[in-house]
Order: C-alpha cells, then structure tokens, then sequence
C-alpha cells in the first residue's frame, strides 16, 4: 500500500499562503456580499500591489470575482468568492485535515508483518 | 512545487517546502476570526451600553420620583441624565452598524440598513400614537404607563426580529424578556415601573451582554484547537 492516492492533492492556487489569506477573508462574508479592495487589504493586512498579483490570480482560477464599477465618479473595486473558490477552500481545509489524521499510521505499514 | 499527492513521501516534500498541515490551519484559523472581528458587529458594547443606560436612565427617574424612596433628584437632572446615556448607547449603536459595514455592499448590507431604520420608524410611529391617545384626553397619571409599555413591546419586538434575522438566541431571549419586563412595569405603576425597567429591564440587557461575551470568548477557544 502507498500513500499516493490516499492522500489528497493541495490546490497549489491557495497553497499559496497570501492567496491561502485572501480567500479565507472572502469566506468570511454573507453570500451575495462583495468588498472593496482597499477594506479586503485592511483585513489581509497586505500592500495594494501584493494583493492585486494574488487576487489576480485567484480571478484566472476561477475563485474570485473582480467586479469595477463606479461611485459618485470614484473607481470603485469589488471582490467576492465564487462558489468554486469556496469550495476549493472547503476541499483544501479537509485536505489538510486528513494530512494531519493520516500520514503516520499509513507509513508505519510498511514495517508491519 | 506542491503537487503533494504524487510524490514519493508527502511529508518529506512538504517539509523541505517548510510547510505543515498544522501551520496551515493555524493560518485559516487566524485569517477566519480577523475578517470576523473586523466585518461582524460586536452585541458586547452595544448590549453592555444599553444596560447602562437603561439602568442608570430609569434608576434617575425612580430616584427622583417624589412618590418613591425619595426625591434624591430634579426630574429634569433625570431627564438629562437619561437623554445622555440613550444618545450614547443610540451612537454605540450606529457607529458598530455603519463601521462593520463599510466597503461591504450586498444583501447582508441592506439587511443591516433595514433593520437599523426599523428602529426609529417604530419609535416614530410609537410617539404618533402615545401623543395621539394623551391628545384625546388619556388621564396623565396613565401616561408614564403607556410610555414604559408600549417602548418595551417596541424593543422587544425588534430584537425578537433581530434574533431571527441572524438567528441569534441571544438576542431573541432578549426580545422575550423584554416583554414581560413591559408588561410588569405597567403593572408595578408610577414610580414602581421606572425601578422594574431599570433593574429588570438595564438587568436583561447586561445579562445579554455577558452571554454574548462568553459565546465570543468560548468561540475563540473551540475553533482554536482544530
């Protein structure tokens, strides 16, 4: 018996641990909500430019919605998760979970008669 | 580089990449509870500031009541002392809503604003009819009655509607209590009723204040250990 295959794979998107943040963060909001950049940085306590290369690659996997638009003639930026997103970070939480559970016993096998 | 379910010995490669499972959740647990404190509203100041204000606002009026134990105070210094402490807890109040709220914009957002305008509208409404049925000739010694009575069916009301917006046993314990403690100040008459709505009404807030307190404490500690 290997451990491939008993294990499950770690999304290399939000392996990532800036990427990994920013998601739990969009997590956190009610369904069919969506924040601003500037407040999703507050949270994730990184500099514009950190956060926009991450978003903007969680926005090619699918994971994120970027949604501009204006207000009162202010360029406003709007970040949500997508549902993909969300379970991507459900999948990742339980992989991690079953890493932390497994990997001891499953390598003992091997020795065993 | 993290293509972990195909190598030979998954703990060796995530080790070398200086990762391990526990960090990770340790990450995911730190990120969850800072978006939480920084985008939920905090009952704690809110329920803690109208228990004070409940109580020491009534507890004036109690005190300065000339059919009571005193007068210790002018009825005016107890009107100023309650009107300072409801400004206070009505700001407490908006300022957690609006603060919480900013740069969020969705359904959750016009849940809030709804709800948080529920409460003066009731009130105005409230104030239409009292002023009306004292116009036509409701006996002034009834009025401190109808005011206590029907404000707390009022409050109670809504923080029976808030417990099932967010599903809250908290506050809807709140909103219960509330109830009875108007229907008791009614019966307890001047100056009983401003003792009943200080002590058992100030009571009722500060009581929810703690749970709400302990059920924020005792999250921090079970989603702590994974």
């Amino acid at each position: 018996m290997t451990i491939e295959g008993l294990l499950p794979p770690l999304d290399p998107v939000i392996h990532a641990q800036p990427r990994l943040r920013v998601t739990v963060a969009l997590a956190a909001l009610d369904d069919g909500d969506q924040i601003t950049f500037p407040r999703l940085q507050e949270i994730v306590g990184m500099t514009a430019g950190n956060l926009s290369t991450h978003l903007r690659k969680l926005e090619d996997a699918g994971y994120v919605t970027v949604t501009k638009t204006h207000r009162h003639r202010t360029p406003v930026t709007y970040l949500a998760l997508t549902r993909s997103g969300r379970r991507a970070l459900e999948d990742y939480t339980t992989a991690l979970r079953a890493l932390l559970a497994t990997p001891e016993p499953l390598l003992r096998l091997e020795d065993s008669p | 580089m993290v293509d972990i379910g195909s190598g030979s010995d998954p703990r060796l490669m995530v080790d070398v990449e200086g990762f391990s499972p526990e960090k990770s959740l340790a990450v995911i647990e730190a990120q969850h509870l800072e978006a939480i404190r920084s985008l939920r509203v905090d009952p704690v100041p809110i329920l803690g500031m109208w228990g004070l204000a409940w109580l020491g606002g009534f507890g004036a009026f109690y005190l300065a009541s000339p059919d009571g134990p005193g007068p210790y105070l002018a009825t005016w210094a107890a009107g100023l002392v309650l009107g300072v402490l409801f400004a206070a807890a009505v700001a407490v109040s908006v300022q957690q809503g609006v603060w919480r709220s900013r740069g969020v914009e969705g359904p959750s957002r016009q849940v809030g604003a709804m709800y948080g305008w529920s409460w003066p509208l009731a009130f105005a409404g409230l104030y239409g009819v009292n002023l009306g049925l004292i116009h036509q000739g409701l006996p002034t010694g009834v009025a401190p009655l109808l005011w206590s009575g029907s404000s707390l069916l009022v409050v109670g009301l809504l923080y029976l509607a808030g417990g099932m917006i967010w599903t809250d046993r908290v506050q809807y314990g709140l909103g219960a209590w509330t109830l009875v403690v108007g229907a008791a100040s009614v019966s307890a008459g001047v100056p009983g009723n401003f003792a009943v709505l200080s002590l058992a009404g100030g009571g009722g807030f500060l009581v929810a204040c703690a749970l709400a307190y302990a059920r924020g404490a005792r999250g921090r500690v079970t989603r702590a250990q994974p």
